[in-house]
């Protein structure tokens, strides 16, 4: 115990100690977030991911506003063979410690990266990257892929240099002192464009997203990141701080088992996915807009039109395929009644909401509908012990479509909950797998959507926003990118002078 | 086998308990800590899953895996977390201190309160502080510490702007969890001095002190603080088991980097050997209190033991 306090103690002083210096001649803007890094290694957990998104690291490809994948530290890459590429590096580019962006250290980072963290492997296998000039190198990938850019620009890909003192990074921003899973100070990284307009960040992570509210109305925050949807109206109220939603990638969903019992008729699963009403939804949790597929409309392969609310053509839906209204107001086909268990997971609060809305509208088919909750929401989707599962997934993290369509919509996906298999749907996505072209995989990704809509083995609800409480002094900044994007170059620039 | 030897052993019996309990209890949870990391990682796969739970160890039999944490946890080595790969004992060393600030800050001020309450309930029948003190014991169990503390931080932080407490730097940060903490202790503490010297004062030898010319206060105080500390030890005992979960309460709410808070974090990731050591932790530090609470009873207590 003793040990323990000493050791606690002393790293609670020293993680501060060289800031209070660094902290008197540049502005501090206060961010509170409910995460922050656990460490500063990238080859560990998700720490690339937090790294990303306290403006530290950045990858040789990124996903932009648009949704686009654009290069970041990299120039260009060009496919060379089936599992080949040429990856070229921009030029210019340095460490925050001063060194160069070179194509050893890209490798040695990657290498090392991919070795280490599952996380790196998961979309084309291990990446052998070998340097094969100053600014150029050979990435040879364990399965074939046609969109390279795409993994690269996955959280797991930060380019950095292990130095004695730890990893060194390009982002905007490097960490001046850091006490992990607690708070971390930033400071402007020298050797980014436009330093001297940076303030410094003081980055606190709150557990509670109701303390971070009441902490911004507190004027304690210059940044709240992701703000409950009940404190708005309080937020609200106060002139000093300003709210600004906006529409996340994650997706809230539906899966419906496509196994066995009524659920096995698409007809069925058509009327449910035309009975929900999804402005009712976005009502009930007080954000966020109906989705029109797998994707958030700021993806240029988002589908275009959603399933209609129609009830009219969902109790017809459900009459042709023989499930007929009885007295009672329940449906049944050949002395079975039509029952459905409905389950959702406490950890996406929205989904709990869902419940009663999406209940009520199914038993005014006709449909029985039992709700409940579930702690362990991934051992249930791979039960396949549910009639329909709330979900809610981020579909396009590194900017491909291919990511979500497969891993949970193919015929062999490791996530495909629904069970559902449908030849027509995987040769779509086997072009996909292979299409190396833009505006084709474009094309492509929509024309699987719209098969998913047809066959209904999900029904795609809710594209959600979150929320983020800004003070006077950052009034300004844009929230996109989920919370992959938050510290970015454009943040608070100007602020630093 | 002596009396100290014989306590001794049975603290370590019933720790080796506690931890094996723990450890079937955590494994009995629904949710695979390998299929949670690799959803929250996006890198989902049965391929995946069985390298995690082959690094993670959890493919070998739960009598191995608990055979090794045993062996290394008495090593000083508390393994690594699944969810960070980080050395646990690390990140604990580096948030015991808080927590231990909020906990035994909270509890300490609270004993304070209890002892200035009950006395002054004691001396005053239906007085101010007898109503005071039954009041914070009906609030404590009556109202959930959540709400309470999110009230104390909007009057106190967004209100009156008294303290900046989820920003400050040090001690600031600690003066709203130890409070919280402090009020859902003083409350019932409070009732138990109050009657350990209702007890002392009801008694026919405290008229005798009164005889000798003593004040209420000095007589009650004099001749009857070890009456009430040793009834204010015994209580503490259940009370530091209700100070372990008020403090985890008090750092989510306010923010504080403390243990508890990364325990919730670990439960949700069915982060086994981050929720392992806590436990541990904890079964050691509930024992420990419980062993010095019956020691220094015996010390202060002038009647033989039975």
């Amino acid at each position: 115990m003793k040990h323990f306090l000493v050791r606690g103690m002393l790293a609670l002083g020293l993680a501060f100690a060289p800031v209070a210096a660094a902290a008197q001649d540049r502005p501090v803007v206060t961010v509170g977030q409910t995460f922050i890094a656990a460490g500063l290694d990238p080859a560990e957990g998700s720490v690339g991911w937090a790294l990303t998104t306290h403006g530290v690291a950045e990858k040789l490809f990124t996903v932009a506003r648009d949704g686009r994948v654009v290069p970041q530290l990299a120039f260009g890459a060009e496919r060379t063979g089936e599992r080949s590429w040429t990856v070229t590096l921009a030029e210019g580019r340095v460490f925050s410690d001063g060194a160069p962006v070179t194509a050893a250290a890209v490798a040695d980072a990657l290498n090392r990266t991919g070795e280490a963290n599952p996380a790196a492997r998961a979309s084309a296998g291990r990446l052998s990257v070998t340097a094969t000039g100053p600014l150029s190198v050979a990435i040879a990938t364990e399965r074939p892929t046609p969109v390279l850019p795409s993994v690269l620009a996955e959280w797991a890909m930060p380019i950095y240099r292990m130095t004695e003192s730890g990893p060194v990074f390009t982002g905007p921003y490097a960490v001046a002192a850091f006490e992990p899973g607690a708070r971390m100070r930033l400071i402007p990284n020298p050797h980014y464009p436009r330093a001297g307009e940076r303030p410094e960040i003081d980055l606190i992570r709150i557990a509670d997203a109701q303390t971070l509210a009441l902490g911004m109305m507190a004027g304690e925050f210059d940044l709240a990141f992701n703000l409950p949807a009940q404190m708005l109206p309080m937020l609200a109220s106060r002139k000093e701080i300003t709210v600004k939603s906006f529409p996340v990638e994650y997706q809230y969903m539906m899966w419906m088992n496509t196994r066995g019992g009524p659920l096995a008729d698409p007809a069925v699963r058509q009327a449910i996915d035309r009975a929900i009403d999804r402005a009712a939804l976005a009502r009930a949790v007080r954000a966020g807009v109906p989705a029109t597929g797998a994707f958030a409309a700021r993806f240029p392969f988002a589908a275009e039109a959603g399933t209609p609310h129609d009830p009219a053509a969902a109790a017809a839906l459900l009459d042709a395929a023989g499930w007929t209204m009885g007295a009672d107001g329940r449906r049944a086909k050949d002395g079975v009644p039509l029952a459905l268990t409905l389950w959702a997971y406490p950890q996406r609060p929205d989904l709990i909401t869902f419940q009663p809305v999406i209940r009520a509208a199914l038993e005014a088919l006709g449909i029985a509908v039992e709700t409940r909750v579930t702690e362990a929401a991934t051992d249930t989707a791979r039960s396949g012990a549910f009639d329909l599962l709330l979900w809610a997934q981020h579909t396009a993290p590194a900017g491909d479509p291919a990511f979500f369509l497969s891993l949970f919509l193919g015929s062999t996906g490791a996530n495909n909950y629904s069970g559902w298999s449908d030849p027509a749907f995987d040769a779509i996505l086997a072009q996909l797998s292979a299409e190396g072209d833009a505006d084709r995989r474009i094309a492509l990704a929509r024309e699987a959507q719209a098969r998913v809509a047809e066959e209904a083995p999900v029904a795609f609800l809710l594209t959600p926003e979150w929320h983020v409480g800004l003070s006077a002094r950052l009034a300004d900044y844009e929230p996109w990118g989920s919370d992959y994007y938050i510290i970015r170059d454009d943040f608070a620039l100007g602020l630093g002078r | 086998m002596t009396a100290a030897a014989r306590a001794a052993a049975a603290v370590c019996l019933a720790w080796l308990a506690v931890c094996a309990a723990c450890f079937a209890l955590f494994r009995l949870t629904p949710g695979d800590p390998a299929a949670i990391y690799a959803d929250r990682a996006g890198v989902a796969g049965a391929q995946i899953t069985a390298e995690l739970r082959a690094a993670w160890g959890l493919d070998h039999p739960p009598a191995t895996q608990f055979a090794d944490w045993l062996l290394r946890a008495l090593g000083g080595d508390a393994g690594l977390s699944f969810e960070d790969r980080r050395p646990i004992a690390d990140d604990f060393a580096r948030r015991l201190p808080w927590s231990a600030a909020v906990g035994a800050g909270g509890l300490a001020l609270g004993v304070v309160l209890a002892v200035a309450l009950g006395f002054a309930a004691a001396l005053r029948p239906g007085g101010p502080a007898d109503w005071a003190s039954r009041a914070l014991a009906v609030m404590a169990q009556a109202l959930p510490a959540f709400a309470v503390g999110l009230v104390v931080l909007w009057v106190v932080a967004v209100e009156a702007r008294l303290i900046r407490p989820l920003t400050a730097q040090g001690g600031d940060r600690l003066v709203l969890p130890i409070l919280l903490v402090a009020l859902f202790s003083a409350g019932s503490l409070a009732r138990v001095v109050r009657a350990a010297f209702a007890e002392v004062r009801a008694a026919q030898w405290f008229r005798t002190a009164l005889a000798k010319g003593l004040s209420a206060r000095a007589a009650l105080w004099s001749h009857g603080a070890r009456h009430m500390t040793l009834s204010l030890i015994a209580s503490l005992v259940p009370e530091a088991a209700w100070v372990v979960g008020g403090t985890a309460v008090a750092e989510i709410v306010f923010g504080v980097p403390g243990l508890s808070e990364r325990v919730v974090a670990a439960v949700a990731a069915r982060d086994y050997p981050v929720l392992q050591a806590y436990a541990a932790l904890v079964a050691a530090l509930m024992l420990t209190v419980r062993l010095a609470a019956r020691l220094t009873i015996r010390r202060l207590d002038p009647r033989p033991a039975a």
